[in-house]
């Protein structure tokens, strides 16, 4: 029986990480091929997942190592640790 | 649908040196611990970052854990990658902070019944591939900060360490402490939620028609 759209929502996410079986993805492949809306739910989580996973989307803040190796200098040379 | 849906994902192991390095401090050389923790600033600062949704807050958060980390190395007992042990001292000292900065809007652990609930994902026309030379742009990273910030906490957590820190699904579950199966089914509810907030933004912004106009393609056909 063809996968439905509600039963490939729950699916997506082992989907995008390649941890459905080879049977499933089938399914799914095979569902998105006809539906415009499910592989516009794929593609955009897709891409989500590939623009936060860009070390550049979250970055350390400008000289969080300077800062932080200057407070453990100060708190190791104080003996307060 | 020819599609490669695999994510590469790192996953750091700790070197062989690391254990050395813990011997070393503990036995006095304590100068070297920015050298165990170099590898874990941003790691924690992101942990930190995922609970307080400010900036400043989780920079101060991060390196009051890392010291904390270095009080208490005597404690850590190899039983979890070192950097799991830095990310659960973050998380923790993360939620004191909330608890004591914003005592009023501290959000309950307690999100099991949004959790449970069946999440139908908003009906939106194409999103084709996003190139990554858009995060060059400010206003595009905002876009991402700002729909992670709107994500309930305990999505949020999850899809930080999964997906920002390329965490796995075991690590992950071991640091929040749940099941493989809840990280699997936050890990989805918070993608489906930063999916569709963030496609209609980006469209309606034109950030990415912009771009790619400018080099003769069109990102949704």
């Amino acid at each position: 029986m063809a996968l439905t759209c509600k039963e490939l929502w729950s699916e997506v996410s082992n989907y995008i990480d390649g941890s459905v079986s080879a049977e499933i993805r089938d399914e799914i492949e095979r569902h998105l091929a006809q539906c415009r809306h499910c592989t516009a739910l794929i593609d955009g989580v897709h891409n989500v997942v590939v623009l936060v996973a860009d070390g550049r989307t979250f970055e350390l803040p400008t000289g969080f190592s300077e800062r932080l190796r200057e407070r453990l200098k100060l708190e190791v040379q104080h003996g307060s640790l | 649908m020819a599609k490669t849906a695999t994510i590469e994902r790192a996953h750091g192991q700790p070197g062989p040196e690391e254990s050395e390095l813990i011997r070393r401090i503990l036995a006095g050389e304590r100068e070297l611990y920015y050298a165990l923790i170099e590898p874990y600033q941003r790691m924690t600062y992101l942990s930190a970052l995922a609970v307080l949704r400010n900036e400043a807050d989780a920079e101060d958060c991060a390196q009051e854990a890392l010291l904390k980390g270095l009080r208490h190395l005597k404690d850590f007992r190899g039983e979890s990658k070192f950097g799991s042990w830095l990310v659960r001292i973050t998380l923790n000292e993360a939620k004191m902070k909330v608890r004591k900065l914003r005592p009023g809007q501290y959000e309950s652990l307690d999100e099991a019944d949004s959790e449970d609930s069946e999440y139908v994902p908003r009906i939106l026309s194409d999103w084709r591939e996003i190139p990554s030379e858009a995060l060059e742009r400010k206003e595009v990273r905002e876009v991402l900060h700002n729909a992670m910030q709107r994500l309930p906490k305990i999505y949020r957590e999850v899809f930080f360490l999964r997906d920002v820190q390329n965490q796995d699904i075991a690590t992950t579950a071991q640091i929040l402490d749940v099941t493989e199966m809840v990280v699997k089914t936050r890990l989805l509810r918070a993608r489906l939620q930063m999916r569709d907030m963030i496609a209609p933004l980006l469209k309606q912004s034109n950030v990415f028609s912009r771009l790619l106009f400018r080099k003769g393609a069109n990102p949704w056909r």
